[in-house]
C-alpha cells in the first residue's frame, strides 16, 4: 500500500477507456454540430434553391435575404436583445440565490419540515390548473398583463431546479454546517459564508439552466406580453417573424396584407442562428466553475 | 469514516430529546423556514392560487359567468377522449415514448458525463461541451425541417446517397415502423448534451480525497468509475427519474408535431395524447377540454409518482423525492 | 474577506431586484395624448363633453416603423374634433393567433371596445354565445352610428347579425372582396398543353395541365403544395366543382369542411358520407399522385408555393380570388413576364360559388366596454367619414400614399410595402363608397368581380348559430377519423381509395355522424 503504486497504470484498460471516451465524444460532437452547420448554411441560401435541392453543407445561392428580413427593424432586434439579456441576467442571479437557499434548507436533515415542503414544491409539477385559469389569474387578478414581470417572475424558480440544487447540496459534508454551528453562526450565515462557496458546480449548473430558461422563453411572452410592449423578448420576436409569414400565407386574412419576397425556410434558419448566437458563449464562461473536487481542507484547517 | 459517526451521534441526540410543541419546533427551524419562504410564496402565488381553476374542466365555460359560475357538466369534457376509441393507444404511445426518453436519456447522459470526465485536455473539453449544447437550442420546427431534408424521398440526403450508390430510394415518410427510432434519436440528440451537465457537475462535486485514496489503492479507471463515480451519481439518477415520472403522460408536443404533422401513415406508432387532442380540438376553442386533458395527464402521473416514491423510500429514504 | 464576498453578493441580489422592478415600468402600452375637449355636443346632439379613448382590437403585427403612430396622431385630431374621442389599437399578433385571439377575449380586458371578428374565421358566433360581446339595440345603433345603421339596414342585413333576437355584430357588408378559392396556373403553359385558349375551364383540364408540366418542364413541380399545412388538398375543390354541394360555414370538424347542404335543399349532409363524388375525387387524386403532381413526401413538406410560382419552379398555387387579383396576377406579370397567370375557381363551371359573406369581416363591441356609445360613434366615423377612413386605411396622404390623376391609390417614391406598411388592419368596416382603387392590382379586377357576381349565389345561412356543446364529442371523434384518412385520400396515397373511403364512412358513422347531423339540422331549421 505504499507510494510505489501511485504510478498511473498505463495498462490496457486505462488506454482503452480513454480511447473510447475520445471517440464517443468526438462522434457525438460531430452529430451535434452537423445539423447546426446545415442550419447556418441554409440561412445564407436562396429559398427556392433550398426547396428544390435540399440543404447542403455550403450555402446554395449565397444571399443575405433571410437575415435582412430578421434585421428589418434593427432597433427592435437590439431592443429584444437588451430585454432578454437583462431579464436573463437578473433572473439568473436572483433565482439562483433563492433556489440555492431553498435547496440547502431542504436537505438539512434537522429541518423538520423538509419532506413536507419538498412535497409542497414538487406537487406543483404534477397538477396545474391549465392555461385558461392560470391566465385569468395572472392577467386579471395579479394584473400582470403587459408587464415584463409576468414573464420574469414565473421563470424565477422551478421545482426541478430546486430539487436539483437540493441534491447537489447533499454532497456538501455535514461537518461544514456543524463547524459553523459550533462557531455560533445562524443557519443563514452558515449558508452564505460556508456552503455557498462550496456549491460552485451546482451553482454553475442551475445557473446555466436558469439562464437558458429565460433565454429560450417565448410562450409566456406570447400570452402576457403580445404586442403591448415595445420590445419583445428575443425568442418571441423571432417566432413572430416566422409565424407572420405562415399565417398570412395560409389564412383567409392573408389577402388583406401585401408582402413580397418573403423567405420561409431560410428565414427559420436565420432566426435560429440569431437566437442561439450569443448564448453559446455563456457555456465556456460558466465552464470554469466545473472544477473537479471540493477540498475538505477548509474544515480540517 | 468520520462522517457517518458524527451523523450517528447527532441522530441519537434528536431521538432522545423530549417532545416539543409546534411553536417550539417552528422557532427552532425558524431560519431554515425563512430561507424557504420566497419559494413558498412563489408557489402559492403562481401555482396554488390558480389551482382551484381546474374546476373549469368540469364546466361548460363561458366568459360571462367565469370559471365558477359556468354550468357544471360533470365529466362531459372528458367524454371525447374516451369516445375517440384511441385513448388506450394514445396512452400507451405517450407512456412508452416517455419511458424510453427518461431511462435511455438519463443513461446516455450519465455515460456522456463519465466520458467527458475522462478527457483531460481542457481545451477539448470546453469546445466539445459547448458544441454538445447546441442541439438544445434547435427548436422542434427546425428539427422537423432538418429531418425532412435528410429523409425525404425526392431530395433527401439519405436517398440521394442511396441513388448514387445505385440503390432504390426508401419512402421513409411512409414507414411507420421506423419513426419511433427516428423520434427517439431526435430527442436524445436534443437533450443529451444539456442533461449531461447535471451529471458532469455531480462528478465534479465528488470528494477528491476519495478519488485520490482510490488511486493510491491502485484502482484502475474502470474500477474508479464503477465503485466511486457511478454510486455517487445514483442519487441524482434516481431523483431525476422519479421527478420525470410525474410527467409521464405529458408528451413533447413540439417534437412530434413537427416531425410527423398530419402524416397519418405514421400515426399508429407516433401519435401521442397531445397531438391527437390537438387535431381533434382544432377550431373548437374549448378551454375547458384542454384543462380536462391536462387533468387526466396529471392524475396519471400523480398516481405513478406516489407509488414510485413510496417504493423508493422503502428501499432507501435518502433517494426519495420527498 | 468573507464580509466583502457577502456584501458583494447581497449587492448583486439587490441590484437584480431593482432592475427587475424597473422592468415593470418599461412594460405597458403607449401613452394616450389627451386632447382638450373642444365640443360639448356632437352634431346630432349627443353629449360628448368627456374625452374618451376607444380601444380597437385588430389582427396583425404591430408595425414598428413609426407610421402607425404618426397616422394615429392625425386621425385622433380628426376624431377629437368630431366626437371628442381618440382611437387606440390593440393587436393580436400572427404568432399563434387563433389561441391569442380567444385568450385576449378570455382576459376580460375591460379596456377593449371594438373587436374585429368574423363569422367564418374569427369565431364570431362562438364568442357571442360565450358572452364576449355586448348586445346592440337598434336605438343604440340609430343614435350613435346612424350612417352605418342606414347602410346596413338598406340591404336588410341586420337580421343576420342577431343572436337570441339581439344584434351583436356590425357587418362589413358594403365591401367587395371575393375570397372564393381556386387554383392559380400559368396561361402560357396551359396553351402549350393544348387547352383551348390556354384556359382551364373544368376540373379535369387540370389533369392535362399538370401532365404537361410534369413531362415538359424540367425542374418544375406541377403543384408543389405544402401538404403539411394543406391537409384536405383539393377534395373540397373537386366536390364544389362537380356537384351542387354547398359548404355550411361555422361547423368545421377539426380542420376540415365536412358539413354541407345542397342548392335549394336545406338538408344537412356530407359528401364525405353520401354519394359517389368523393370516390371520383379520390381516384383522381390517386392519378395525380402517380403522375407526380406533387412531391412524394408532400404531407411533410412545408414550403412556400407562392414564391416558387413566382420563381418558376412550381406550376400552380392555391388560394382565393382576392389574392389573385391583388397579388398573383400583378406579381407574375413582373416576375414571370408572359406567364399569363390565370385562376380557375372552384365551382366556376357549375355556378357553385357563393357571394362574399357579409360577415366575413364584422365589428362587435366588447361586453365589458366602458363606453360603447362613444365606441359606436368612432366606428361610424371610421367607416363613413372620408377623412377618417383614409387615415385608418391608407395613412397620411403624401407620406403613406398618393392619389394618382385618375383617382387611384399609389405609393410615393421609395416606398417599400414590406417595411413601410401602415398595418392598421381595419377589417371590420370597409366601405366601397370610400375605397380607393389600388393602382397595383390587376386592371381586369372589375371584370373578374363582375363575372363572379353574375354567377354567384347568396349564402343563406349566415345567421346559423350552432349549438357546439351538443355535438362536441361527435365532432372531435369525427375529426379524429378525418385526420386519419383525408390527408392520404387528398394526396392519393392509398392503393384502393374506394375501400378506404368505405372504411372511413363506417368509422364516422360509429363516431356519431347521425347524432351530429340531427343536431345541426335542428340548428339550421331554426333559421326558417
Amino acid at each position: 500500500m505504499g507510494k510505489k503504486r501511485t504510478k498511473i497504470k498505463l495498462g490496457g484498460s486505462s488506454v482503452a477507456l480513454k480511447l473510447i471516451s475520445y471517440v464517443v465524444v468526438i462522434l457525438f460532437t460531430i452529430i451535434c454540430i452537423l445539423p447546426f452547420i446545415l442550419i447556418v448554411s441554409a440561412s445564407f441560401s436562396t429559398e427556392v434553391i433550398i426547396n428544390k435541392e435540399g440543404f447542403g453543407l455550403l450555402p446554395k445561392g449565397p444571399t443575405l435575404s433571410a437575415y435582412s428580413w430578421v434585421f428589418r427593424y434593427p432597433k427592435m432586434i437590439l431592443g429584444s436583445y437588451a430585454v432578454t439579456i437583462t431579464m436573463t441576467v437578473c433572473g439568473t442571479i436572483l433565482g439562483l440565490f433563492l433556489i440555492a437557499m431553498t435547496g440547502y434548507a431542504l436537505q438539512r436533515k434537522d429541518f423538520r419540515f423538509r419532506n413536507l415542503l419538498s412535497f409542497f414544491i414538487y406537487f406543483t409539477t404534477l397538477f396545474s390548473a391549465g392555461m385558461a385559469p392560470t391566465f385569468i389569474w395572472v392577467s386579471r387578478y395579479l394584473n400582470l398583463r403587459g408587464s415584463y414581470l409576468a414573464v420574469f417572475l414565473q421563470l424565477l424558480m422551478s421545482p426541478w431546479l430546486i430539487i436539483l440544487m437540493k441534491n447537489f447540496a447533499k454532497s456538501v459534508p455535514y461537518e461544514i454546517t456543524e463547524s459553523g454551528k459550533m462557531d455560533g453562526a445562524g443557519d443563514f450565515r452558515i449558508f452564505i459564508s460556508l456552503i455557498f462557496p462550496m456549491l460552485k458546480p451546482a451553482l454553475a449548473t442551475v445557473g446555466l439552466f436558469l439562464a437558458l430558461g429565460y433565454w429560450n422563453e417565448w410562450y409566456q411572452s406570447s400570452l402576457y406580453l403580445g404586442s403591448s410592449v415595445t420590445y419583445k423578448p428575443l425568442q418571441y420576436y423571432l417566432y413572430n417573424i416566422i409565424n407572420t409569414a405562415n399565417a398570412l400565407r395560409g389564412s383567409v386574412a392573408g389577402a388583406n396584407v401585401t408582402f413580397t419576397d418573403l423567405p420561409s425556410n431560410t428565414l427559420k434558419m436565420a432566426t435560429a442562428v440569431v437566437a442561439t448566437g450569443p448564448i453559446i458563449f455563456l457555456y465556456p464562461f460558466v465552464q470554469k466553475y466545473f472544477i473537479s473536487g471540493i477540498t475538505i481542507g477548509a474544515v480540517k484547517g | 469514516m468520520k462522517n457517518s459517526n458524527t451523523k450517528q451521534q447527532y441522530k441519537t441526540e434528536i431521538v432522545k430529546a423530549p417532545k416539543k410543541s409546534l411553536w417550539k419546533i417552528l422557532k427552532d427551524n425558524k431560519t431554515l423556514l425563512l430561507m424557504c419562504l420566497p419559494a413558498i410564496i412563489f408557489f402559492i402565488v403562481f401555482n396554488y392560487c390558480p389551482l382551484p381553476g381546474v374546476y373549469i374542466a368540469f364546466t361548460n365555460y363561458n366568459f360571462r359567468d367565469g370559471i365558477f359560475g359556468s354550468p357544471f357538466v360533470g365529466f362531459k369534457n372528458f367524454e371525447f377522449l374516451i369516445k375517440s376509441g384511441q385513448l388506450w393507444n394514445l396512452t400507451k404511445n405517450t407512456v412508452l415514448y416517455n419511458l424510453v426518453f427518461i431511462i435511455l436519456g438519463n443513461v446516455l447522459q450519465v455515460a456522456l458525463a463519465i466520458m467527458m470526465n475522462e478527457i483531460r485536455s481542457k481545451w477539448f473539453k470546453k469546445v466539445s461541451q459547448t458544441i454538445m449544447f447546441l442541439p438544445y437550442f434547435i427548436s422542434a420546427v427546425l428539427i422537423g425541417a432538418i429531418t425532412f431534408n435528410i429523409f425525404n424521398y425526392d431530395t433527401g440526403v439519405l436517398n440521394t446517397i442511396i441513388r448514387e450508390a445505385g440503390g432504390n430510394p426508401i419512402k421513409i415518410y411512409s414507414m411507420a415502423g421506423l419513426w419511433p427510432f427516428i423520434i427517439i434519436f431526435c430527442q436524445m440528440w436534443q437533450q443529451t448534451g444539456y442533461g449531461s451537465v447535471v451529471y458532469f457537475a455531480s462528478i465534479c462535486g465528488i470528494d477528491s480525497g476519495i478519488v485520490e485514496a482510490a488511486e493510491v489503492d491502485g484502482a484502475t479507471n474502470w474500477q474508479r468509475i464503477r465503485y466511486i463515480i457511478l454510486p455517487s451519481l445514483k442519487p441524482t439518477f434516481v431523483i431525476l427519474l422519479l421527478f420525470a415520472l410525474g410527467g409521464i403522460m405529458r408528451g413533447n408536443f413540439g417534437l412530434f408535431w413537427n416531425l410527423v404533422g398530419n402524416n397519418s401513415q405514421l400515426f399508429a406508432t407516433t401519435d401521442i395524447i397531445e397531438t391527437a387532442v390537438y387535431r381533434m380540438m382544432m377550431s373548437q376553442n374549448n378551454f375547458a377540454t384542454s384543462s380536462a386533458v391536462g387533468l387526466y395527464q396529471s392524475i396519471f402521473g400523480f398516481v405513478l409518482v406516489m407509488i414510485s416514491n413510496w417504493l423508493v423510500k422503502r428501499i432507501d429514504p435518502n433517494y426519495a423525492l420527498f | 474577506m468573507r464580509e466583502k464576498k457577502l456584501t458583494k453578493r447581497i449587492l448583486a441580489i439587490v441590484l437584480s431586484v431593482i432592475t427587475a422592478v424597473s422592468l415593470v415600468g418599461c412594460g405597458g402600452g403607449g401613452s394616450s395624448k389627451s386632447a382638450d375637449s373642444k365640443k360639448q355636443e356632437s352634431d346630432t346632439g349627443i353629449d360628448i363633453s368627456k374625452h374618451e379613448v376607444v380601444n380597437m382590437l385588430v389582427l396583425g403585427d404591430k408595425p414598428t416603423n413609426g407610421r402607425l403612430e404618426a397616422m394615429l396622431e392625425q386621425l385622433n385630431k380628426a376624431l377629437t374634433e368630431k366626437a371628442n374621442a381618440e382611437l387606440k389599437l390593440t393587436y393580436v399578433e400572427w404568432a399563434d393567433w387563433q389561441t391569442q385571439y380567444n385568450v385576449q377575449l378570455l382576459s376580460g380586458d375591460d379596456s377593449l371596445d371594438i373587436i374585429t371578428t368574423a363569422t367564418d374565421w374569427l369565431y364570431a358566433w362562438e364568442n357571442t354565445q360565450k358572452g364576449a360581446f355586448m348586445p346592440l339595440s337598434e336605438e343604440m345603433l340609430k343614435t350613435y352610428a346612424p350612417k352605418t345603421y342606414e347602410q346596413v339596414n338598406a340591404k336588410g342585413n341586420w337580421d343576420i347579425c342577431k343572436y337570441d333576437n339581439e344584434i351583436y355584430l356590425i357587418p362589413e357588408d358594403y365591401y367587395t372582396q371575393y375570397t372564393n378559392h381556386g387554383l392559380f396556373y400559368r396561361g402560357d403553359w396551359a396553351k402549350e398543353a393544348g387547352l383551348p385558349d390556354g384556359t382551364v375551364s373544368k376540373f379535369d383540364d387540370l389533369t392535362t395541365y399538370f401532365k404537361y408540366v410534369k413531362e415538359n418542364k424540367d425542374d418544375v413541380i406541377p403543384w408543389d403544395v405544402p401538404g403539411k399545412n394543406n391537409t384536405g388538398g383539393l377534395l373540397g375543390g373537386y366536390i364544389q366543382s362537380n356537384t351542387d354541394y354547398r359548404v355550411l360555414i361555422g361547423c368545421n370538424v377539426g380542420n376540415y369542411e365536412f358539413w354541407y347542404t345542397k342548392a335549394g335543399d336545406a338538408t344537412v349532409s356530407s359528401p364525405y358520407m353520401e354519394d359517389d363524388a368523393i370516390y371520383r375525387a379520390a381516384e383522381l387524386m390517386k392519378e395525380w399522385n402517380e403522375i407526380g403532381v406533387w412531391r412524394e413526401d408532400v404531407l411533410n413538406f412545408d414550403g412556400d408555393t407562392r414564391e416558387e410560382l413566382y420563381a418558376g419552379t412550381s406550376g400552380a398555387d392555391q388560394h382565393h380570388s382576392q389574392t389573385y387579383y391583388s397579388q398573383i396576377k400583378p406579381n407574375m406579370d413582373i416576375k414571370q413576364p408572359g406567364s399569363d397567370a390565370k385562376m380557375y375557381s372552384w365551382g366556376q363551371e357549375n355556378n357553385n360559388i357563393s357571394k362574399p359573406l357579409k360577415t366575413h369581416g364584422a365589428a362587435a363591441i366588447s361586453a365589458n366596454s366602458k363606453h360603447p356609445e362613444r365606441a359606436l360613434m368612432v366606428y361610424d366615423l371610421l367607416r363613413n367619414d372620408e377623412e377618417c377612413y383614409r387615415y385608418i386605411n391608407y395613412g397620411i396622404e403624401g407620406t403613406d400614399y398618393i392619389i394618382t390623376e385618375d383617382g387611384k391609390l399609389a405609393y410615393p417614391e421609395g416606398y417599400d410595402p414590406s417595411t413601410d406598411g401602415l398595418g392598421a388592419n381595419f377589417w371590420c368596416g370597409r366601405n366601397d363608397d370610400l375605397e380607393l382603387e389600388n393602382s397595383f392590382i390587376w386592371s381586369g379586377t372589375e371584370d373578374m368581380i363582375a363575372g363572379l357576381n353574375a354567377i354567384a349565389y347568396d349564402y343563406e345561412y349566415e345567421n346559423l348559430i350552432i349549438d357546439k356543446n351538443a355535438i362536441e364529442v361527435e365532432q372531435s371523434a369525427i375529426a379524429s377519423v378525418l385526420s386519419e384518412y383525408l390527408p392520404l385520400l387528398a394526396y392519393g396515397k392509398y392503393d384502393d381509395p374506394k375501400e378506404k373511403i368505405d372504411e372511413m364512412r363506417q368509422k364516422i358513422k360509429d363516431a356519431g355522424y347521425d347524432n351530429a347531423k340531427a343536431s345541426l339540422q335542428k340548428d339550421l331549421d331554426t333559421l326558417k
